[in-house]
């Protein structure tokens, strides 16, 4: 064979393959069920402005096809045994149903016989998501750490790009474990992550200036950990936390994360400034974030009293784990004197619902606020029985969000930008990985069926062994590179100064 | 381009006195060159086939278990994250043919083979110097079998094939350039060459290393003699600027491609930039030079290949010096790889008895037991003991065994094994602790990447925990696998319908422990015996009584009196107007003896043996230490004798290394 001949036969192959294009079947039996497709974007509502819904379909049929009506046309789709959505096609979908629906008709095909099941809607709303995400990818979390990363996707496209690789510092002994990352108002010129371990420090962002600094003082139990970012200034307030891990040798929740110790501080990035905002001997405080206008700080508390002197207390914490139970917090806040007053529990889960809460986030109008609530304990990722529920703060009442739910873990809720949309780590799909999911949230203040953020290839969560830790909406890219975090790690961290 | 084969160099002028008479010097002939060729090919392939599948079969299933493959798109976009990936892919596809060691080492001679004559052709290198060429593949054989305990520790994605497809990717991209004469061409696929460095990295890099040799070679050869180079394409070479830049354009391409590329990788350092693709062994803050040695080696080799003397410029005796350094070079790598054979009994033996355990073969988990020469490892026993277990047989075989606690042992470096990492996800399983299994799997899959042993004991759990969703997704990824598909096919069903599992037998016994164990928040700290050990041996458990006899089995290990009276007679009670096994009668006799206020003894039925055993080993160990001796040195006389008691497991099974 010459070189031109296995031109010929590849551009041969090409043709043939592109003119093999999907046929509806004329005399398929008709189903009365809903085809199961992987992920699950049956009846979901989704922004006018997302990625193709790209799915499998896990009938274990041989073929697959389908139809995809919308105003103004349809189109036809199926390879093998997955739906790849032409891209342009799909914006012109979109851009013809805002505010209406897409049928979606699956044909599968076992043999010479085709079936034809229930057609779904995917319903499109008028309202827009923010075009990017961010979040850590990482194993579900153990000890070892190793290859993490924070990536930004942006959800207009299949496109996703790291923001920081802890493997680009250093391995080994002296390897770092990076997290929680966070944002001003869903933008990245200020913006912060941190590292812990070998070249450890708190990345931040200041109007695009890049800076690391070392928050631990003498004064506080560590460095910052779970970032709060004040909407109008220059204030985050962190948690610091003294927190170990133990294992359960049967439960299936397998891993307990617990606080020993934990307090909140209040970070001044223009004076490089530490103080503290509540450090109670027997509370446990964490999870601080602002309200909108940057009047009031959530956070939630636990009450907890060692008993035992003659134990450490992370001895006594693994005995009496199931006792630590988080409820809901406010204080207001003065951005111009920086002072807090007023600190009030706003939901008592603990003594009234033997309930714990966790991850509180105020939507952008100030109106509702959400948060993870499970049996008990801080982490809720590792509890299956951790769902949703939201605040509304006008009327104090609590619900469940069962929509947003599943039998299994979800935590980590996040508003977008416009309120419209709401963002949660589920390990619904198999208990242990956990997967970015978004609902829309209408003006109703109604969540509707959650669909987990579309992948290029449907089957992607099957084989992709790592999680999705922490996801946040933003507004735009980072646009720092890896390479420039990267030198900045390995640059010395400035200290933060403690005042009173 | 130039497509017909080059004529052999002509010489234009004589540079020797033009008035004496030249000797004819003495050559090879034809058919003895090609002989030698053959023979060094043969010997390759034969020394290959030794050291692979005679004496490391075992450790090239091992390696295949512990890599990974599969077709899915996302593992070869994670290969692609470094430079190199495309070879990391590659050489994990090949390794799974490590599932039938034969195959695997055939497939790998082969590639071993096809890149030792490509290189030839790429060098433009005499089959005469056959036996220089071959020595690349030597490196690549020792650097299969040298590394001992760092198997369990490789962080290079698809490292078993690694080299040997790196090598042959870097020959193949020579011998493309040898395929163009003319300069400008010749530049043009230098550079084309380098941008394959995000493919094949390091051995990209190698290529443009030898391009810049294989330049420097013809320039100095063609400034000794005024010849008419193949590359001027019939035309003399003059251009002093094209001399230079020849070789200068490869080293600036090797400084400035992954300096580029850096750019583009977020997850690589500045410094690994140049050298991503040669596998480094390190761990913790302890890095081991000596398996690195053949990589290195192998880089250099190839470096001398241009300069080795064509024909026309062999001299009188220069056809001996080739086949003395040919003998010379192939006793020299017969002897090197031999050397760096590692051979430690233990080493082999653990993976032969991790595999036999994996596949439920107990017997030949003990007979491997049986027929070890020196002391185990305490992997390896707690391996037998699980065994035991699974046969029934831990009461009255448990010391029949050795019971030592040899440290496994580099020898060569001073790596530290941890269980955790060898065998300490499986032992966890078999002794039904699920979750624990399930959380060193992740977690070395943290440090090391997935691999397929991992995934299957993965699977296994999530289906003893009743997690079928997990379970699936992690059988459907094996499903992809060429070797482990049938296993994940077999064991699907259950994720669809959780209650076949009982008709799974393999798992009765995992699942008897699991369901009878109760749950409480622990850790490990890494040290999977002693954590058993405390564990189980602390542990009450009147429901079950396979469960019952493991927390006996470990308050017999503990040598704690107190510790073990409770499950004694509990394992009694359970046990109404059974046998109890000679074990416990020997531990019940002897702790009766030891502390006689703790329990009376008096009246219990041991069986004569035990009891003439028992006085026969005090008597023994009395008269012995009467003479002198130390208890160490009475331990050893009377190992023979009572090794197999547990009178001689307590006073002298003693400073066991665990780990």
């Amino acid at each position: 064979m010459n070189f031109r001949t296995l031109i010929s036969i590849v551009a041969l192959a090409v043709i043939m393959t592109a003119c093999n294009h999907p046929t509806i079947p004329t005399n398929a039996q008709q189903e009365s069920r809903l085809p199961r497709i992987y992920p699950d974007y049956t009846e979901v509502t989704i922004p006018c402005n997302i990625c193709p819904l790209n799915f499998a379909v896990q009938e274990g049929e041989s073929e697959v096809v389908a139809k995809f009506t919308y105003p103004g046309g349809e189109n036809l789709y199926g390879e093998e045994q997955n739906v790849l959505i032409d891209e342009e096609d799909w914006q012109n979908m979109l851009k013809a149903s805002i505010g209406k629906s897409i049928q979606v008709e699956v044909y599968t095909k076992k043999g010479n016989d085709w079936k034809a099941f229930k057609p779904f809607n995917i319903y499109v709303a008028e309202d827009s998501i923010d075009s990017y995400i961010s979040y850590r990818v990482i194993q579900p979390s153990y000890v070892a750490y190793e290859r993490l990363s924070i990536n930004q996707r942006n959800l207009t496209n299949f496109e996703e790009r790291e923001i920081y690789n802890n493997m680009s510092v250093s391995t080994e002994e002296t390897g770092q474990c990076i997290n929680c990352h966070s944002y001003q108002n869903f933008k990245t010129d200020n913006m912060l992550f941190h590292m812990r371990q070998g070249f450890g420090g708190t990345m931040l962002v200041v109007n695009g200036e890049l800076r690391k600094i070392d928050l631990k003082t003498d004064e506080t139990l560590s460095a910052g950990v779970y970032p709060a970012w004040h909407p109008t200034k220059n204030l985050i307030a962190f948690s610091t936390n003294k927190t170990g891990q133990s294992f359960h040798t049967k439960d299936l929740n397998k891993i307990e994360v617990q606080d020993t110790e934990s307090d909140l501080i209040l970070y001044d990035v223009d004076k490089n400034e530490v103080s503290i905002i509540s450090e109670l001997d027997d509370e446990l405080e964490v999870f601080p974030t602002w309200s909108p206008d940057g009047k009031k700080l959530y956070f939630c508390s636990a009450h907890f009293i060692y008993k035992n002197d003659s134990i450490s207390k992370e001895t006594e914490m693994i005995q009496r784990y199931k006792e630590v139970k988080y409820n809901l917090y406010c204080a207001d806040f003065n951005p111009d004197t920086k002072e807090f007053s007023n600190v009030e529990m706003i939901y008592n889960a603990a003594d009234s619902l033997n309930q714990s809460v966790t991850l509180p986030r105020v939507s952008p109008d100030g109106r509702y606020l959400l948060f993870a609530q499970a049996e008990f304990g801080c982490f809720h990722v590792w509890h299956a029985d951790a769902d949703i529920y939201m605040m509304d703060l006008k009327t104090m009442q609590v619900q469940k969000m069962d929509a947003v739910n599943s039998p299994r873990s979800e935590s980590y809720p996040t508003w977008s930008s416009n309120g419209r949309w709401i963002m949660v780590d589920s390990r619904r799909d198999d208990g242990n990985y956990t997967r970015p999911y978004i609902a829309y949230f209408d003006k109703q203040g109604k969540a509707h069926k959650p669909f987990a953020v579309p992948q290029k290839d449907p089957n992607f969560y099957t084989f992709f062994l790592r999680s999705f830790n922490r996801p946040e909406f933003m507004v735009e890219p980072v646009t720092i590179t890896p390479q420039t975090f990267t030198k900045k790690a390995k640059e010395e961290a400035v200290k933060a100064k403690f005042v009173q | 381009m130039v497509s017909a084969a080059p004529k052999q160099s002509v010489v234009t002028k004589q540079t020797s006195e033009p008035n004496v008479k030249e000797k004819k010097p003495f050559m090879l002939s034809k058919g003895f060159a090609v002989g030698i060729s053959i023979t060094v090919t043969v010997i390759v392939a034969a020394m290959g086939a030794y050291y692979l599948i005679v004496e490391n079969s075992d450790m090239l299933f091992m390696a295949q278990t512990q890599s990974f493959f599969t077709t899915n798109r996302i593992f070869l976009e994670e290969c692609m994250h470094q430079p190199g990936g495309l070879i990391s892919w590659a050489a994990s596809f090949l390794t799974q043919f490590f599932y039938y060691p034969a195959l695997g080492s055939a497939i790998m001679i082969a590639l071993w083979v096809a890149s030792m004559w490509l290189s030839k052709l790429a060098f433009k290198v005499r089959i005469e110097w056959m036996a220089v060429l071959a020595l690349p593949t030597f490196c690549l054989l020792a650097s299969m079998i040298d590394m001992g305990y760092w198997l369990y520790y490789l962080k290079q994605t698809g490292y078993w094939f690694y080299g040997t497809v790196g090598y042959l990717v870097c020959m193949l991209l020579l011998f493309f350039h040898s395929l163009f004469k003319k300069p400008m061409d010749r530049i043009i696929t230098t550079i084309l060459i380098a941008v394959t460095y995000p493919f094949f990295g390091w051995y990209t890099l190698l290529a443009q290393l030898y391009i810049a040799f294989i330049s420097i070679a013809n320039s100095i050869k063609s400034s000794k003699k005024v010849v008419e180079t193949e590359e001027s394409d019939g035309k003399k070479e003059k251009s002093l600027a094209y001399k230079i830049s020849r070789p200068l354009i490869p080293f600036v391409l090797i400084a400035v491609i992954p300096l580029i590329c850096y750019q583009l990788y977020p997850d690589i350092r500045l410094g690994d930039a140049w050298r991503i693709g040669l596998p480094e062994f390190a761990n913790n803050d302890f890095i081991s030079f000596y398996p690195t040695i053949p990589f290195v080696v192998l880089s250099i080799i190839p470096i001398i290949f241009p300069f080795l003397p064509k024909k026309q410029e062999m001299k009188g005796g220069m056809a001996w010096a080739v086949c003395l350094i040919s003998i010379a070079l192939l006793v020299a790598s017969w002897v090197w790889v031999g050397k760096r054979n590692y051979q430690d009994y233990n080493y082999h033996a653990e993976m032969r008895m991790y595999r036999a355990t994996e596949e439920q073969d107990w017997e030949k988990v003990l007979e491997e037991m049986s027929n070890l020469p020196g002391d185990a490892s305490r992997q390896m026993v707690l391996t037998k003991n699980v065994a035991l277990i699974n046969t029934g047989q831990i009461g009255t075989k448990m010391f029949k065994y050795n019971n030592m606690g040899k440290r496994p042992d580099n020898g060569f470096d001073t790596l530290h094994v941890h269980m955790v990492q060898t065998a300490g996800s499986q032992l966890y399983y078999y002794h039904g602790k699920t979750n624990f299994a399930s959380r060193w799997c992740i977690e070395n899959s943290v440090e090391f990447g997935y691999d397929f042993d991992n995934l299957k004991l993965l699977s296994r759990c999530a289906l003893v925990n009743g997690e079928m969703d997990v379970a699936k997704k992690y059988l459907n990824i094996l499903k992809t696998s060429l070797f482990h598909r049938e296993w994940a096919e077999r064991l699907l069903p259950i994720t669809e319908k959780p209650e076949l599992i009982k008709n799974y037998h393999e798992f009765d016994n995992v699942r008897t422990l699991y369901n009878h164990m109760g749950t409480t928040l622990d850790g490990d700290n890494g040290l999977v015996e002693m954590y058993l050990l405390n564990y189980f041996s602390n542990t009450m458990n009147k429901d079950d009584k396979l469960l019952q006899e493991v927390t006996l089995l470990y308050s017999l290990v503990q040598k704690d009196i107190k510790l073990f009276w409770p499950h004694f007679f509990l394992y009694a009670k359970l046990h109404d107007k059974e046998k109890m096994p000679v074990h416990y009668q020997e531990a019940a006799l002897l702790y009766g003896k030891l502390e006689p206020q703790t329990v009376n003894i008096e009246g219990m039925p041991f069986d004569e043996q035990v009891t003439e055993s028992y006085e026969g080993f005090q008597q023994l160990s009395q008269s012995l230490l009467q003479t002198g001796m130390k208890p160490e040195e009475v331990g050893k006389a009377m190992k023979d004798t009572y090794g197999d008691t547990f009178f001689w497991f307590y006073f002298f099974c003693r400073n066991l290394y665990t780990y």
